[in-house]
């Protein structure tokens, strides 16, 4: 099997770092914007128009599902590490 | 000296530590997780605004409504009042030149109970100093982000009476 992740992964060590802090502030800007939308879509519906309400729906969800994709790449340094322990104990006890 | 290693913990002494700094201890995973949860109940907020007038029907009536007889509010007074079936307040106004006005009483910014000005010829807010033009409702200044909703008034044999204005759909 391929050692390039980890060789990656010892030549970078602060790459999680950056990867974890890329992710917060791409989710902080999907809140901003879907608040922006909400408090538009409200502001229209309440005035009458209609016409905003269902595009700002469809737009905030997807909004909400890329920020849910988004979190499968979040680093679990820890996670990793256990399931490293784990594979270095198997082979030791084979 | 030498440590042993501490035991591996289980699942639940990991979500629910002994140790209160590491139970408090919000890491950045959390975190971005609970981004995400907002998130998701924004999507949710905005579900809520475009289902909201198919589950609650705004109240609307059907044809004219008397509300009072055209002596009983004098020149730059006001007449507080309801449509029958809802709860919403509404106040007519005579405006100096002697024609009236019905507006909700609710501001658009945080729905505080406004009052008609007639020095300046302008319905006030009180609460955060919004103002709005007498004569059609639309903002003059402040923080209101709409015009007042109106009812349009008629008068007949010295009696006045208001009817729903007509909707423009814009859908």
């Amino acid at each position: 099997m391929s050692n390039f992740r980890e060789a990656q992964r010892q030549a970078h060590p602060t790459k999680t770092n950056t990867l974890s802090l890329g992710i917060i502030c791409v989710l902080i800007l999907v809140l901003v914007m879907q608040v922006w939308l909400l408090t538009a879509a409200l502001n229209e519906s309440l005035d009458g128009n209609n016409a905003v309400k269902w595009p700002a729906f469809i737009a905030s969800s997807v909004l909400f599902l890329a920020g849910a994709a988004l979190l499968r790449y979040l680093p679990d340094p820890i996670r990793h590490a256990r399931r490293v322990r784990k594979h270095e104990e198997a082979s030791r006890r084979l | 000296m030498s440590s042993t290693p501490l035991p591996p913990r289980s699942p639940a002494e990991t979500d629910f530590p002994i140790d209160r700094a590491e139970a408090e201890h919000v890491t950045r995973r959390e975190f971005a997780k609970f981004l995400c949860l907002l998130s998701g109940g924004m999507a949710v907020g905005s579900g809520w605004v475009a289902v909201k007038d198919k589950i609650f029907p705004p109240f609307t009536f059907e044809g004219e409504r008397f509300v009072c007889n055209v002596e009983d509010v004098v020149f730059g007074a006001t007449h507080p009042f309801t449509i029958q079936g809802s709860r919403t307040p509404f106040i007519l106004i005579r405006l100096n030149d002697g024609s009236f006005r019905a507006y909700e009483q609710k501001c658009t910014h945080l729905a505080c109970a406004v009052y008609y000005s007639p020095d300046k010829n302008k319905i006030e807010c009180p609460c955060h100093h919004g103002y709005f033009d007498a004569n059609d409702g639309k903002v003059l200044a402040g923080p209101p982000p709409r015009p007042l909703p109106h009812l349009e008034v008629s008068v007949r044999d010295g009696k006045v009476f208001v009817r729903e204005p007509e909707r423009k759909e814009r859908t």
